[in-house]
């Protein structure tokens, strides 16, 4: 079953093309800040930021909220943090313009509302390991890394579909 | 735009980026040819006023405080690095340095063996436009000796001994051995065994 | 004017942050077009149903890969002043093996997740909650992580590099794949299609 429509507003764009003005708003990144997209980033940086207003000491101790710390302008004048809320402003407008902007909590057929906030928490708690470890995530390392032809960037995105395609049938319910 | 429309364009698109990516294979490197810009007083300048490197005691500092645009560079062959490099320092060999990319506020810092082949190093990213670049002037083995196993001669007075505190510290933080040293030469620890070769 | 703007000294810091937003704007509106946000179409793409998230990754990343070596090679971009994330074997490996688990559980990635939540979906909302959660667990608990972290580190490694080809070839390598990717794409939606109609 193709998800052509969301459940109301018009219908998703063309994936190639979408695809191409995605590759081309990175590529546009290349030409304007010498470096690419993320997403990742941004949640590390206030996570060292937010830890480091609970308890300094915690938060210069862990060396990668350390990093974080002593950038230019400190945590939170991050340029990811930035760029994502721009994504959040460019999601909400698109939705807007197309009649997608609703309150929903998008599950499978089999599973309740409540299941399946609990797997998005989790699911997203296990990504922010991974991502951590790789630097990056699918915008980061995926997108970015892969338009650069970086061998990391490449292993991660092998390594992501790999490990999802692995345990999908486990979790199907969830979904179909 | 209809379907139709959107499918022949993507028909399209897919046809460009095939002959695009074929002229990429006959094209070459993408990386522009290299022309630095030698700019000799200033460098000239640089090196006389001692802002063209830093002791491994400073470079110590920088990497114990996890200063997030500090990069360290390595310049010796894959084997030396692999078998012993200071922590956290990048492999780039020295022709790789032309095309290496550093961002525009790093800074960085460049060792090689003995320190002749990061001077030269240095020469090469300042002529790319770098300006905080800075190398270990008595290379490795400056780091082995005054971080790895730092030396306090035996008698030394007070105020050296004080001084030598935080040097101990730092010694001890990447793992080094500090040591009280009777009169003669440091006792020649195994990681400079290690090192020590026909050196650059 | 040369390229990248940022590196050669066109604005400074507060422009970067500017330009940003406006840079992250574009990118959420193709993440929402494509349908990006929407945790069940990312899904689909691991049951076979739905190969969007393939499509619209791998058109991102052949347009971007080509314009980079192109403006390259025509000198209008300074291509060794680009950033290139640095390799670290293992933790890349492994971190995206955990990274996918995660994803095919939650349905959403990172980026994704911004623009689920901003457009009202709560699962969107709680699956950012989630990532933060656990980037701040692992950054708390992250002595033990660092030398593995830190481990089989290459720099900034291509795949040219690897391979010992020119730079070209690695980028016609891409896009054979990518575009032999699509076909397949195509021909996979369609069989998942009929088998389930019928």
């Amino acid at each position: 079953m193709n998800h052509r429509r969301s459940a109301e507003g018009a219908p998703y764009s063309n994936p190639y093309l979408t695809g191409a003005g995605l590759g081309l708003v990175l590529l546009a990144a290349f030409v304007v800040m010498g470096r690419g997209l993320g997403a990742s980033g941004a949640f590390a940086s206030s996570a060292a930021g937010a830890v480091a207003i609970v308890s300094p000491d915690r938060a210069h101790a862990s060396s990668l909220f350390a990093g974080y710390l002593s950038a230019d302008g400190g945590p939170w004048l991050e340029w990811l943090i930035f760029e994502i809320v721009g994504v959040s402003i460019g999601g909400v407008l698109s939705a807007w313009l197309a009649g997608r902007l609703h309150f929903e909590v998008e599950r499978g057929p089999r599973i309740s509302r409540r299941s399946r906030l609990f797997s998005a928490f989790a699911g997203g708690g296990v990504m922010g390991l991974g991502a951590v470890l790789a630097r990056g995530c699918t915008s980061g390392q995926a997108l970015t890394g892969g338009a650069l032809l970086s061998v990391g960037s490449w292993l991660f995105m092998i390594g992501a579909f790999a490990a999802a395609y692995i345990v999908a049938p486990f979790v199907r319910r969830a979904w179909l | 735009m209809s379907s139709n429309d959107n499918d022949r364009l993507v028909r399209r698109l897919g046809i460009l980026a095939a002959a695009l990516a074929l002229a990429a294979v006959f094209a070459g490197s993408p990386y522009a040819a290299q022309h630095g810009q030698i700019d000799v007083a200033a460098l000239a300048h640089a090196v006389a006023h001692e802002d063209d490197h830093v002791d491994a005691i400073e470079l110590a500092g920088w990497i114990k405080d996890r200063r997030s645009d500090l990069r360290v560079i390595d310049v010796r062959s894959r084997e030396e690095y692999d078998s012993y490099h200071v922590p956290t320092a990048e492999h780039v060999l020295l022709d790789a340095l032309a095309t290496t990319p550093f961002r525009a506020g790093e800074t960085i810092v460049v060792y090689s063996e003995g320190g002749a082949h990061a001077a030269q190093a240095w020469v090469f990213l300042r002529a790319r436009g770098y300006d905080k670049v800075f190398f270990l002037r008595g290379g490795l083995y400056e780091w082995l000796d005054q971080v790895m196993s730092p030396g306090l001669s035996a008698n030394a007075p007070a105020k050296d001994s004080a001084a030598f505190k935080p040097i101990a510290e730092l010694s001890r933080y990447f793992g080094g051995v500090p040591q009280a040293r009777a009169e003669g030469p440091s006792s020649t620890s195994s990681l400079v065994l290690k090192v020590r070769r026909r050196g650059c | 004017m040369r390229a990248p703007f940022f590196e050669f000294g066109a604005f400074g810091n507060y422009g970067a942050l500017l330009a940003a937003v406006f840079i992250g704007v574009a990118f959420g509106w193709c993440l929402e077009r494509a349908g990006m946000g929407s945790a069940r179409k990312l899904a689909g793409q691991f049951y076979l149903t739905d190969l969007t998230v393939f499509k619209v990754m791998f058109s991102a990343i052949i347009t971007a890969m080509l314009g980079a070596f192109w403006l390259g090679r025509l000198g209008f971009l300074d291509l060794s002043r680009v950033y290139v994330p640095e390799t670290f074997l293992m933790p890349q490996l492994v971190g995206g093996l955990v990274f996918g688990v995660g994803f095919v559980i939650g349905g959403l990635c990172p980026g994704t997740s911004c623009v689920a939540a901003a457009t009202g979906r709560g699962d969107g909302a709680m699956l950012l909650g989630g990532m933060f959660t656990g980037v701040l667990l692992t950054g708390l608990v992250f002595r033990p992580l660092e030398h593995f972290y830190m481990s089989t580190s290459r720099g900034a490694f291509t795949v040219p590099q690897l391979l010992h080809v020119p730079y070209g070839v690695g980028v016609a390598i891409v896009v054979s794949v990518g575009l032999a990717g699509f076909r397949v794409a195509e021909m996979v939606e369609r069989r998942s299609a009929t088998s389930q109609v019928s």
